[in-house]
């Protein structure tokens, strides 16, 4: 499959690679999806949407740079997606590069969950799931109250 | 904008399919119980504004910064 990307240019993707989003991003609309991975064994992966070339969005595991999170979902999201525990499915979350590498941050509020390729970024309930945590910051500096 | 007004236990029909109910009034606050098909998504919208906020910014962000080692190709 072919798809165009404002970033990347002219990108031929498997068909196992795109995924369906039947609500989109939150805010920034989309359909479908391809899970781009740009280098080999890299930290980073981008979900290009296939027909809005300008719509790419950074992603990575949050697990790898925040071991202890965890992503909790109200029984209605769980219950829409289809998704009831969230260890079913893949987890990604948004990336926002910065020319300050401290700066850099994911978006630890609104995970991706992919399951049988399907994605939905959802709202994550847990105590901890900021929306601007540094990536190099290696998890929680305090536990939220309450 | 249509604007109704409503009393605690009273309810607000949208279509076939969505009741929206205020269940408490105090102080400045409301609470509302809200039924809708299980396919919509139902935000607070300053948590959607800064969640959509938040991917605009991610899709334009220049990743070519050293923040990430370039693409090798």
């Amino acid at each position: 499959m072919t798809v165009n990307s404002s970033r990347f240019g002219e990108l031929e993707v498997p068909d196992e690679a795109v995924l369906d989003f039947p609500e989109g991003m939150i805010g920034v609309g989309g359909s479908r999806f391809a899970l781009l991975t740009r280098e080999e064994n890299g930290a980073f992966k981008w979900l290009q949407e296939m027909t809005q070339e300008d719509l790419a969005l950074p992603v990575t595991d949050p697990f790898q740079f925040f071991p202890d999170y965890e992503v909790v979902l109200s029984d209605e999201e769980a219950q829409r997606i289809g998704i009831t525990d969230p260890a079913q499915a893949d987890v990604l979350v948004v990336v926002r590069a910065d020319e300050d590498p401290g700066q850099v941050s994911a978006n630890l509020l609104a995970p991706i969950l992919v399951a049988a390729g399907v994605g939905h970024q959802v709202l994550n309930e847990a105590g901890w799931a900021p929306l601007r945590e540094p990536l190099l910051s290696g998890g929680r500096q305090e536990v939220a109250a309450g | 904008m249509l604007t109704i007004s409503r009393r605690a236990g009273e309810r607000i029909l949208i279509g076939d399919g969505i009741v929206i109910e205020v269940v408490e009034v105090s102080g400045g606050s409301v609470r509302l119980g809200i039924t809708a098909p299980k396919e919509l998504r139902i935000y607070r919208e300053e948590l959607w504004e800064r969640v959509k906020a938040e991917n605009e910014a991610a899709a334009r962000a220049d990743f070519s910064a050293p923040a990430v080692p370039p693409d090798p190709a």
